[in-house]
């Protein structure tokens, strides 16, 4: 296996090549995406959790570096990503949300100036436009592509704030939720872990600081009631970041061990295996598809040319794969309806629960505004607006997600059920059926999988034979270009002022709020609705682009090999010798590729 | 020295007769009534000061660093869930007061000096309160009330500290609060604006006071930690969003005020044996409290007895300490003050002392003038007309309220007003405490003659601005108000030389 670039990267040129000899270049597109998902091997941490509790310590102690600025008082106010490279690197990231790739800039700076732009003190609010930080340093622990990113936790975790944390989530491979050993899980906390399990099936409890609190032990037990509690399966890992950095400086390894690191570095190495095998099943996975596809002319070919007389029974069996395949192309193909219907009540039903919880957000808003001078208290009545109707889009934001990614599945399922795979018979005994040596992922919690977990690994790992990696990647893109809570941000009350007219009766004054109240909440529900419908239909438009796409490979296979079959019945007897000579050969090559690919599967996760 | 907020016979008096003419109005509802003479007693009983603050922020611990003794119960979990007063008493005894039915005591259990609450079978839910009677010096002029934490996992708990502070139903329970915050996060901000709603009230602002508790933590326990802590409240104190919700904000470290005001004979053995090994070995003894409890750390001291000390003073009490001790603190007495003084709770006292204690009479009035404001509007009487407009003439003429009610404006960010003339008016309307030397900005000691010049010159400067052609109506209110206060210093000064 060549040594530069990632495991796999040589078997998917290898495959290239033979795809660009067999004339098949619609296959071309999807090992493109293949080689471009290997060469980027990042697995994203996010580090979350309300402000104050070390978040950024932890990181530091993590890669044993000064890359987060850490402050007794100020807060981290920009999201940091720490990853690797050769070099200690330093960059600013600027532009607005949702910009495309040329409306950001970036600026190189060296890691001591990038503390005055990161904290609270150096850059109050973000008013200087900046998206985020991007710290690279050599660290063996982040070789292996691990990425951490420092949230920030202004405000903690009931704020605004939470939504944009939540919106990040889907494209994150792990989660560790900070939280500091002084107390137990607070209700915010609870209610975040809960949210972002639905998101990210891989989440981690961090308790920090425990050299300071000797009862840590009980709060760490009372936390875990407090998961169990609401439902929430994941590691606590107690550490010490002050201790670890001791540790670090002193080499003492004893010290290491009571910092608790190394639970966390482990759970972490794990993190970085399990999107490892990921990453290595879903090439494979992409291998086995693209060379079943080559083969399958061959194969066709093949036989024709050993038992010309049989012909007409495998031409039969060909004739009806291939008209299953149109069918799958047609709009009302199951898999077409699936989507289509599912798409419609989806959109439906994310519509009415906006609806509803903006009803309540009306009702309790109005009832406010009933008993007090609204004039007293705006500026807190907005505040409040703006977080409930953050928290209602985040909510609405996870729930289409998750059906969203319910519906996927289902699609894929119909699809392969209909025959949307390759025809199994012709795989002719020597080679196994492709999911065969793919082991089983080890789901995150495999002894009792909830649901959500269930489904969600079950997402990234296979369905009936298609590949779900790729398609999950680009769901989470799709639903990350779509922020709520930016979009919220932006309208509260943009314009709408409450007039300071002193001589108005209160009365009236109470009308004009609830007025404005019940017209802000319109624009946000008009603009919200309309978002979450394009981001849906986006969503379906990337189904049914892909399953339509596969559909269309599986039909010109097909009639390759029809083709071929025909053109093996006018071979002359003098050259069907050679002819064999010559497929078998080319179905040995194939066959080494998936040799090679199946020892990605069977190889530990080693990238470096 | 009486200060002109203490000596209000005026503004009670009225008071006083404001709340026994609305007693008899609402004769015919006993518990109105009731509730109406309830708060002519409460003008003559101590100050009811209320700690809040979310949970875990150390309201219990703060509480017994003020009594002076460990009386309530505090726990590494959420630990108090009622609603707990304190107050002086001849005897000890702890009253149950359900929410419905007759209150009775409870056995009075204390393990290791603090009180254990048994309900007896009834739920935290049904409890209204616990009343706690306990002799003690440092109850005699306010009871102290602890609340259940706010944002704690249980919503009802946090339901029922709320209804303490800022009741839909009736004035609040508390005059004054110390709100308890270990950062200032937006649900501290939330709950200090709720204290502020209460329509009609004179500037809530001045009965509360902000706590950054736990304050060796945010240093994360190092000995300048308090230093860092200071900085903080600093900051928290010039930030506008905080000037309008309280009046100050004190760094304490709690748990070291705890413990160095109830510190025993055997504890400062313990931490003079410690604080004998070297530099280096100490350093490594206190890296972290595991080490510092781990079975052979030490070769002398029993572990059970450092586990107790470590929950007792903390990481930073510990290092604090033991560096104290090798710098020379070598008596129990010497040690107990240092540690006092460096925990923030002699700084805290005196704002108490300043804030709440010298205004207590017109925190209190203010409470039992809120309370008839609320009954009139909830209950109206043909006959109570006129009692309405004698609370409204007290409300907004007393020149008590007037002078609280400017000193909240002074806070807001916006006054069209040059910051030393904002600064000295808030001094003069006893934004710095209330008693006369404060106000003035002179020692506590000095003489009548000194006071009498400051007065006088206070005094020209602010009518100066009252007559000034170039102000406005507002700013021309505004020094009025100053200027009044500036005179009843003067009257006092002349009366106190008079009579002596």
């Amino acid at each position: 296996m060549s040594t530069v670039g990632p495991p796999g990267l040589d078997v998917v040129d290898r495959l290239i090549r033979l795809v660009e000899a067999g004339d098949r270049r619609d296959l071309l597109q999807r090992l493109a995406h293949t080689r471009r998902r290997l060469l980027d091997p990042t697995v994203r941490v996010l580090v979350v959790g309300e402000f104050k509790q070390g978040k950024s310590l932890l990181i530091n102690a993590l890669v044993d570096a000064h890359v987060c600025p850490v402050d007794d008082d100020i807060a981290t106010a920009l999201p940091t990503e720490v990853s690797y490279s050769k070099t200690p690197t330093a960059t600013l990231v600027r532009g607005v949300d949702g910009a495309s790739d040329a409306e950001i800039t970036r600026v190189q700076l060296s890691l001591d100036e990038l503390a005055s732009y990161v904290s609270e003190a150096g850059n109050p609010a973000d008013r200087q436009g900046l998206l985020r930080a991007e710290v690279g340093i050599p660290r063996q622990i982040l070789a292996d592509g691990l990425a951490l990113v420092d949230t920030t936790g202004v405000g903690g975790l009931s704020s605004v704030h939470t939504t944009s944390t939540l919106a990040a989530l889907p494209t994150a491979d792990a989660v560790l939720l900070v939280s500091d050993a002084s107390q137990e899980y607070s209700e915010p906390e609870i209610d975040f872990l809960r949210q972002a399990m639905k998101l990210c099936p891989n989440v981690a409890c961090v308790l920090t600081k425990i050299d300071l609190y000797p009862q840590w032990r009980r709060i760490s037990e009372l936390d875990r009631v407090h998961l169990a509690g609401a439902n929430v399966e994941a590691d606590l890992l107690p550490v010490s970041s002050t201790l670890r950095l001791h540790a670090m400086r002193a080499e003492d390894k004893q010290l290491d061990d009571e910092s608790g690191f190394p639970a966390l570095v482990r759970y972490l190495h794990n993190a970085v295996a399990q999107a490892d095998r990921l990453s290595r099943r879903s090439v494979a996975h992409d291998v086995f598809t693209v060379t079943d596809h080559l083969a399958v002319s061959l194969r066709t070919e093949l036989q024709a040319q050993r038992d010309p007389e049989g012909g007409t029974a495998l031409m039969a069996e060909l004739e009806a794969a291939k008209s299953r395949a149109e069918n799958l192309q047609r709009r009302t193909s199951r898999w077409q309806q699936t989507l289509s219907d599912g798409m419609t009540d989806l959109t439906a039903d994310i519509e009415f629960d906006l609806r509803d919880r903006m009803r309540q957000v009306v009702r309790t808003g109005e009832a406010a505004l009933e008993q007090a001078d609204p004039h007293a208290i705006w500026e807190q009545f907005t505040e409040w607006l703006g977080q409930q109707l953050a928290a209602a889009t985040s909510d609405n934001f996870v729930w289409a997600n998750q059906r969203a990614q319910s519906i996927a599945q289902q699609v894929a399922v119909h699809f392969a059920e209909d025959g949307g795979e390759l025809l199994p018979e012709l795989r002719l005994g020597a080679t196994p059926t492709t999911l065969d040596a793919v082991p089983e992922l080890a789901a995150p919690h495999a002894d009792d999988p909830k649901l959500v977990g269930k489904l969600l690994t079950g997402m990234r790992g296979s369905y009936g034979g298609m590949i779900m990696f790729g398609m999950l990647t680009m769901l989470a893109g799709a639903a990350s270009m779509f922020n709520p809570v930016s979009l919220v941000a932006g309208l509260v009350l943009g314009g709408k002022t409450l007039r300071d007219d002193k001589h108005s009766r209160l009365k009236r004054q109470q009308a004009e709020a609830q007025m404005l109240l019940r017209r802000q909440i319109d624009d946000v529900t008009f603009h919200v609705s309309k978002e979450c419908r394009d981001r849906l239909r986006q969503v379906q438009r990337l189904l049914r682009d892909h399953f339509s796409e596969v559909a269309t490979e599986l039909q010109r296979s097909l009639i390759e090999s029809i083709q071929a079959a025909e053109k093996a019945a006018h071979t002359e007897d003098s050259q069907r010798q050679q002819r064999i000579n010559r497929l078998n050969a080319e179905l040995a090559q194939i066959d080494t590729v998936r040799q090679d690919a199946r020892a990605l599967l069977a190889a530990p996760g080693n990238r470096s | 020295m009486s200060s002109p907020t203490r000596a209000a016979p005026g503004l009670s008096a009225a008071v006083r007769a404001v709340l026994r003419r609305a007693a008899e109005v609402y004769r015919d509802s006993p518990t109105t009534a009731t509730q109406l003479r309830g708060q002519i007693d409460r003008l003559d009983e101590p100050l009811r000061v209320a700690v809040a603050g979310k949970i875990k922020a150390g309201k219990s611990t703060l509480l017994n660093a003020l009594v002076g003794e460990q009386i309530a119960p505090t726990d590494a979990g959420e630990c108090t869930q009622v609603v707990t007063w304190y107050r002086d008493a001849a005897s000890p005894r702890v009253t149950l007061m359900p929410r419905t039915g007759a209150s009775r005591q409870l056995p009075l259990i204390r393990t290791d000096g603090r009180l254990e609450f048994d309900l007896r079978g009834s739920t935290p839910e049904e409890v209204d309160r616990l009343l706690v009677d306990w002799p003690s010096r440092s109850l005699r002029t306010t009871t102290l009330i602890d609340t259940p934490g706010i944002a704690s996992l249980s919503t009802q708990i946090s339901a029922r500290s709320i209804a303490l502070l800022a009741p839909d139903d009736r004035p609040s329970d508390a005059d004054a609060v110390i709100y308890l915050m270990r950062h200032l996060h937006a649900t501290d901000v939330r709950f200090l604006e709720s204290f502020h709603d209460q329509a009609g009230a004179p500037a809530a602002v001045i009965n509360t006071i902000a706590v950054l508790s736990r304050a060796d933590e945010i240093g994360a326990g190092r000995l300048d930690a308090m230093v860092s802590a200071r900085q903080v409240a600093r900051r928290y104190r010039s930030e506008p969003k905080v000037r309008r919700l309280c009046q100050t904000v004190v760094a304490v470290a709690g748990l070291l005020a705890q413990t160095a005001r109830t510190l025993r004979q055997s504890e400062f053995s313990a931490l003079a044996e410690l604080a004998q090994a070297s530099r280096s070995e100490l350093d490594s003894l206190l890296l972290s409290a595991d080490r510092f409890v781990a079975a052979q750390s030490h070769p002398t001291l029993p572990a059970q007895t450092r586990n107790a000390l470590v929950e007792r003073f903390g990481l930073f009490g510990l290092r604090l300490a033991t560096n104290l001790i090798r710098q020379g603190y070598r008596e129990p007495a010497a040690l107990t003050e240092e540690l006092v003084r460096r925990s923030g709770l002699d700084e805290l006292r005196t704002v108490l002392a300043t804030q709440f204690t010298e205004r207590r009479d017109v925190l209190k009035a203010r409470s039992a003038l809120l309370l008839v404001e609320r009954t009139l509007r909830e209950q109206p009487r043909a006959e109570a007309h006129e009692l309405a407009g004698e609370v409204e003439r007290i409300l907004a003429g007393a020149h008590e309220f007037r002078e609280l009610r400017l000193l909240a404006e002074l806070r807001a960010p916006d006054l069209a007003l040059s910051a030393d003339a904002r600064s000295d008016a808030e001094r003069l309307l006893g934004g710095h405490g209330a008693a006369m030397p404060n106000r003035l900005g002179l020692e506590p000691d000095a003489d009548p003659g000194s006071l009498r010049e400051a007065v006088t010159a206070a005094l020209a400067r602010w009518q100066r601005r009252a007559q000034s052609p170039l102000s406005d109506r507002a700013a021309t209110d505004r020094a009025r108000v100053v200027v009044r206060s500036c005179e009843g210093m003067l009257a006092r000064l002349s009366r106190d030389q008079v009579s002596s």
